[in-house]
This record gives C-alpha cells, structure tokens and sequence, in this order.
C-alpha cells in the first residue's frame, strides 16, 4: 500500500492549501500528477506535483471544491496522518527542458498553476512568462518564486474594485512569437478560449499542449 | 453537397463480422453486438443541422454484404466519404478507400480514426484518401472542415483549421498542426436518432438486459483519467471535454418518452464522478425516470465512486457498470498506469451489488511481462470475484497493441512485437514475446469464461433471486442465454490461435 504520513499542510486562502510528502523513490517528471486517496475514503483523485521533481518532498497544490470528497477531507489533515498516493503519470511536461533556447509560455487558472510552479523549480533557467488566472489577489500562490517580470497575473475581481482581466484579454493583446511553446493548464472554457485565440494569432496547435482540471 | 459517413462491413474467412467504433477494440464476431458510434452519430446530427445531405452509411449494422454496400454508395454519389479505421483493419480500409475512390473520383475521402489520426503520412501513402483527421473529435473538425470544402475550390491549399493532413494536387502532403484537444461538448447536438437509424443498434447488444437499447450520447470526451498505456483515449494529444448535466439528463428523458428504450449506455472512456455523477443521479430521480423501467449503465473506475454516489445511482436505477480490472497485480497495473490500488477493488464491487448494480469486469492478459504467477493471480482473483458475486459479467481479451497507444509504442521499443502486419492486430492471437508460452494465456482465458457454467457461479445467481429484483430474475433467464451464446464466440476466437500461428509465421519471414 503506498501510503505515507503528511509532512506539513499549509492553508494559503479558505479554500486552497499546500500538503507535504517525503519524496517516493520513484522516477517522477515534473508536469505528472499522482492519484491521492485517504485511508478508509476508497476513492482518490489526480493531483499535479507542484514541488520540483528532484526535490525530496513532494507538494501538492489543492483546492477544496464543493462536495468535493477528496479535497474536502484532505484540506482536514493533519501531519502524522496517512495518505495514499498513487503514480507518477501523465504526459504534461516539457519536451527539451535542457534545450535554453526555446522560449515558454504557461497559461494556467486557479490551481492549474501547479505543474508550472514544478517546471520552474525544477529548471530554473528556462526562459518562461507565466500567465496566471485568479479571482482575488490572495490566490497568487507563492508568486514570489517566480522569477522577476515572469510572473503575469491577471484578477479577474481585485481587491480595490478596478476592472478586474482575464488571461484571455492578455492573450489578445499580446504579441506572441510564432514558435513560443504554450502549455495551458486551467479549467476547460479558458482552455478553449485560449486555443482560440492563439489559433486566430497564427500559433500552430502543434505548439499547443493542454490539460485540463476538473 | 452530400456527406457518407461509412462503416464497410468488415466479413473474414470464418464469416465473422469486425465492428470499428470510438475507441472499440475490433473483434470478429459470428453474432456480432452492433455498436452505434456515437461522436460519428452526433457529427452526423450536426451537417444535416448544418443544411449538409448525410449518408448514414453502416454496412454492418444494416445487414450488408460488402459488394452491396459499395455499390449502394456508389449510387448514393456522395461528394465526401468519412471513414473510421483502426489498426487491425488497415489493410482493409486502405484497400476499400482505392475502390471507392476508383467508383467515385471526384468524391474527397476522409479518413479518420486512432490509427491513422496517429499515423497520417502512413494512410495517406497507402491510399487514396485526401484527408486525414488528426482528431478524434470528427464532430468538431468536420463543422469546420466541410463548409469550407463547400465554398472553397482550393480548400486543400487554403484551409488552415487545425488537425488536419490534407493531399495537395500535386500530391504532396500537408499538415495543418495539432487538433485542439479541447472542445465544448455542449456545442454539438445530441444524436439524431432517425437520421442514424437507431433500432438498427437497440437490440443485437449482448450488454442489454431489455430492448430496445441504445447508447447516450457521451458526457464524456475523451477520458478524464487518460493515463492507460494500453487505451486509445491517452497521450498528449487527447485531453478531455464534459457536457453538462442538465443536457444529458434531457436526452435520457427524451430517448425514454419519445423512443421507449428501456436501457441506456453510456460509452464515455470515464462516465461523471463526485458531484457531476451526483447530480446526475438525483436529476434521473427528480424527472421520475428511474420508474419508467429503463436501466442506465456506464464505464467507470475503481476509486471514483463513493459509496454515498453508489447508493443514489442505485436508487436511479444503474443497472450496468462496466469497470476495468485488468489484472490482479499490482507490478502490471502500475506499468498500465492503472490509477488503483487492489485493495479497494472490493469495496466498490460492494457498494454496486448493495445498490442492486450488476458490475462487469475487463480484464487482459498476454501482456509482454506477465508472469504464470501474475497470471495465476488474476484468474484466481477473478474466480473470487465472480463466485462471490461481487461481480455479475466479464471480458476477458488478450492485451493487443494497438493505434500507436503507449503501450503499442513501448512494445516496439522494447522489441517484443512478433509481427507488422496490421492484420494480425485483431485480438484473436498474441503479438508479443511473452515469458511463458501464448498456449498458457489462452488456456486462463478459456478458465476464466467457463466461469459462467461453473455451479458456484450459477449457485450464486440463484441466491441474487431471493432478493426479488426484477433485474436479478433477468439477469438469469434472459441475459444468461445470451450470455453463453457470447461467451461461446469469446472462447472459439480466442483460443483458436493455440500453438502460436504468428510466431511461426514470423519465423517463415525471417
């Protein structure tokens, strides 16, 4: 049984915390998610690392949905207490992260930062600029991380009551180079919008990689 | 403008009939179950939605010798063919796309599919297809595909929608980059049932209890798991897409009070889980339709459903749930990317056969590493299962590469493929080095269908009775018949291939 106890749990807004594990000796590639279940729950969900695949720890970045069984009872845990946790899978990485010269733009909503926040820890010398889609200010998960002028957010509800963007009314403005890698990471309607407009922008689909959270 | 959508009827040297649909794993059947392919139906739907004439074209379903379903679609003078392959009837689709193209020269054929969607510049070398769909949403890619195809003379130079290998005039070939993987499933129409002929599919289905069936269209697009090295709906280039709710609900409450079916499938790779399945459940209940007699069924996995979602579904009358097992150790299902762990594998039978849910279990066998104790474990795990009555039905199929899935390229990789020729991909042999010899998994597969005739099997069916639900007394007198009947040409086509055909067939080409 893979099983293993919570390290440390850190509850960044009301609904979203981070949870701790000792790394498993397992091959990991940053962007693959795990399956996470509790003892007793019989059921677990997939969860992108949000830690760097080399680390040795693994972070995982939750939002607790409603009714949602899963994330409810983990945003509950305590460290000491046992978690199931199955994988690594998935396909969501980087192609050629060694290779400097390409040119990253990551795309996210909410949570969906998590396999983003992973390259970067896990390369950080690879040139990105990362979108990142929120409601309020407080969702900008550890945005000190990333590095200076890289980190783009976009609220869609501040907190002093201005008009709030959205990752898509950056994208429509922005000029983008033909060969830029996108990887979009979010909630399905920002994903087709996105797609959309990059596609209208002359980007090829082939330079396009999505995953969605559900 | 006139668009076929066309399943040639598929017939081999045993008078066996292949069907090829989403995701479906073409086996030859004497009594074939006719499958209705539901994102071709709601393509379908849509270009006739459009103001398109469509052709629905299923030589299978429709009874059809080969000769007379081509030379009804050469009268019907379509000017686009859209066909669905998969690997073990390439050879065969290559060969029927030249004829086509032979009869009608002017008609564009696209060929779409998991194999040639993964292998474009191969089909369209092999044959004479003008198009390849990279994109197993056909639905979406053909909304904006033929429209332009209408209104524009140079479409294959000018057409620059995503997804697409086209064959340019003067015969090279051009790709059009990566389909989106994502769309919006509430955009396409639900399946026009008339327009598909869906009788044609309600009643030889050896997973209906009662008929009329049919099957709904998915909620689900492709798999929101999608991680199985060995199924088609993985890989970077498929994610997933949902449809609402509240949509698939009234599809459920039209297909039961205007078409009377009295059981719905639903194929998606992974039907709802949480509050979507929830929700779906308690709409089934608020519209009254879990007392109209019609029984629902799904595919889903271990570890997606709780038990308090179990128990509402089975209020709404799920009847039909199919799971896939797979295996029962744990080395295999973690170098399938399984996402289970087997200890929870009878909890959730528990719940479905608490709730009155009737759970059909898929399992393989051959894969390139599996063992005569892994081997073992899974027959001997099944036979539990089964006895029990924690499960009611079961596949059994020898693990076959296939449409270029990981596990299809990993056994290239690892050089344990016994044969390249596409013919042999049909599921009726092994076409992998195994450690033990093929004849042993054969033999688990023949112990694992007679599981059916064994008397602690039928002892157990008979003990279901004793709970009066109408569901158990069907399942015994009905189902079980035709249920032997499938089980029969499971066995014949399975174990026909006993002494290694491929291996010395390979052994000859060396």
């Amino acid at each position: 049984m893979n099983t293993y106890p919570l390290e440390n749990i850190e509850h960044l807004t009301k609904h979203t915390f981070k949870i701790r594990i000792k790394r498993p000796d397992i091959e990991i590639i940053s962007g693959q998610c795990f399956n996470i279940g509790l003892p007793g729950l019989q059921i677990n969900r997939e969860y992108s690392i949000y830690s760097a695949a080399n680390s040795n720890y693994l972070d995982f970045l939750i939002r607790a949905v409603e009714g949602g069984r899963v994330s409810s009872a983990l945003q509950k845990i305590k460290p000491g207490d046992l978690i199931e946790v199955d994988g690594a899978y998935g396909d969501f990485c980087l192609k050629d992260p060694m290779n400097m010269n390409h040119e990253y733009l990551f795309i996210a909503t909410g949570t969906g930062i998590a396999p983003f926040h992973s390259f970067v820890e896990t390369w950080p010398n690879i040139n990105y600029k990362l979108l990142h889609g929120v409601r309020y200010v407080d969702e900008c998960y550890h945005a000190n991380t990333y590095k200076k002028g890289s980190y783009i957010p976009c609220i869609s509800k501040p907190a002093d009551g201005s008009k709030g963007t959205r990752v898509t009314d950056y994208l429509s403005k922005e000029t983008l180079p033909s060969n830029v890698q996108i990887y979009i990471c979010g909630n399905r309607n920002m994903i087709i919008d996105s797609f959309d407009i990059l596609h209208n922008k002359g980007i090829s689909g082939d330079n396009i990689i999505t995953e969605v959270f559900f | 403008m006139k668009i076929a959508i066309s399943y040639p009827p598929i017939i081999n040297d045993h008078g066996q009939k292949a069907m090829v649909s989403q995701n479906r794993n073409v086996q030859f059947f004497k009594e074939p179950t006719y499958l209705l392919p539901v994102t071709y139906a709601q393509a379908a739907t849509d270009l006739k939605q459009m103001g398109y004439e469509v052709y629905w074209d299923d030589g299978n379903a429709q009874l059809k010798s080969f000769d007379r379903w081509l030379k009804d679609l050469v009268s019907e003078n379509p000017n686009v063919v859209v066909f669905e392959s998969t690997t073990p009837v390439m050879n065969f689709y290559w060969q029927t796309v030249d004829k086509v193209k032979k009869a009608l020269p002017k008609c564009i054929v696209i060929m779409t599919g998991y194999h040639s969607m993964r292998m474009p510049e191969e089909t369209l070398q092999e044959c004479a297809a003008d198009i390849v769909l990279r994109s197993s949403n056909v639905d979406f890619g053909l909304h904006r595909l033929i429209p332009f195809i209408d209104d524009n003379k140079n479409w294959r130079t000018e057409y620059h929608g995503e997804g697409l290998f086209i064959r340019l005039d003067n015969g090279e070939l051009r790709s059009t980059g990566d389909f989106r993987q994502v769309e919006p499933l509430d955009n396409v129409p639900l399946i026009d049932r008339d327009l598909v002929n869906w009788k044609d599919y309600a009643y030889e289905n050896g997973n209906f209890l009662q008929t009329p069936g049919t099957y709904a269209s998915s909620v689900i697009r492709d798999c929101m798991f999608g991680k199985c090295t060995f199924c088609r709906y993985n890989g970077p280039d498929l994610t997933f897409s949902m449809m609402s709710v509240e949509r698939s609900l009234d599809e459920y409450e039209r297909l039961i009070n205007e078409h009377g079916v009295k059981e719905i499938f639903d194929d998606s790779g992974v039907w709802y889980r949480g509050k979507e399945a929830r929700q779906f459940a308690q709409g089934i209940i608020d519209r009254g339709l879990h007392k109209k007699g019609c029984y629902f069924g799904i595919n889903t996995r271990f570890e997606y459903l709780d038990e308090e979602t179990i128990k509402l579904m089975g209020k709404a009358n799920f009847r039909f749930i199919l799971l896939g097992y797979e295996a029962a150790d744990n080395v295999t299902l973690i170098k399938l990317n399984k996402g289970y762990q087997l200890q929870h594998v009878d909890s959730c039978l528990k719940w479905m056969t608490k709730y009155g849910m009737h759970p059909h279990l898929t399992i393989m066998v051959g894969y390139y590493w599996q063992t005569q104790k892994q081997l073992d474990n899974t027959v001997s795990e099944v036979k539990r299962l089964m006895f029990s009555g924690l499960a009611r039905t079961l596949q059994v199929t020898l693990c076959t590469p296939l449409d270029y899935t990981p596990y299809h390229k990993e056994c290239i990789k690892e050089g344990v493929l016994l044969t390249n020729n596409y013919d042999d991909f049909d599921m009726s042999k092994l076409i992998v080095k195994t450690p033990i010899p093929h004849d042993q998994y054969y033999k688990a597969v023949r112990e694992m269908y007679s599981i059916a005739f064994h008397p602690k099997f039928i002892m157990r069916q008979l003990l279901f009775l004793l709970s009066f639900k109408k569901k158990d007394w069907q399942f015994l007198f009905t189902y079980s018949v035709r249920a032997i009947r499938r089980v029969r040409q499971h066995i014949f086509n399975l174990t026909r291939n006993e002494n290694g055909t491929v291996k010395n067939r390979a052994a000859v080409e060396k």
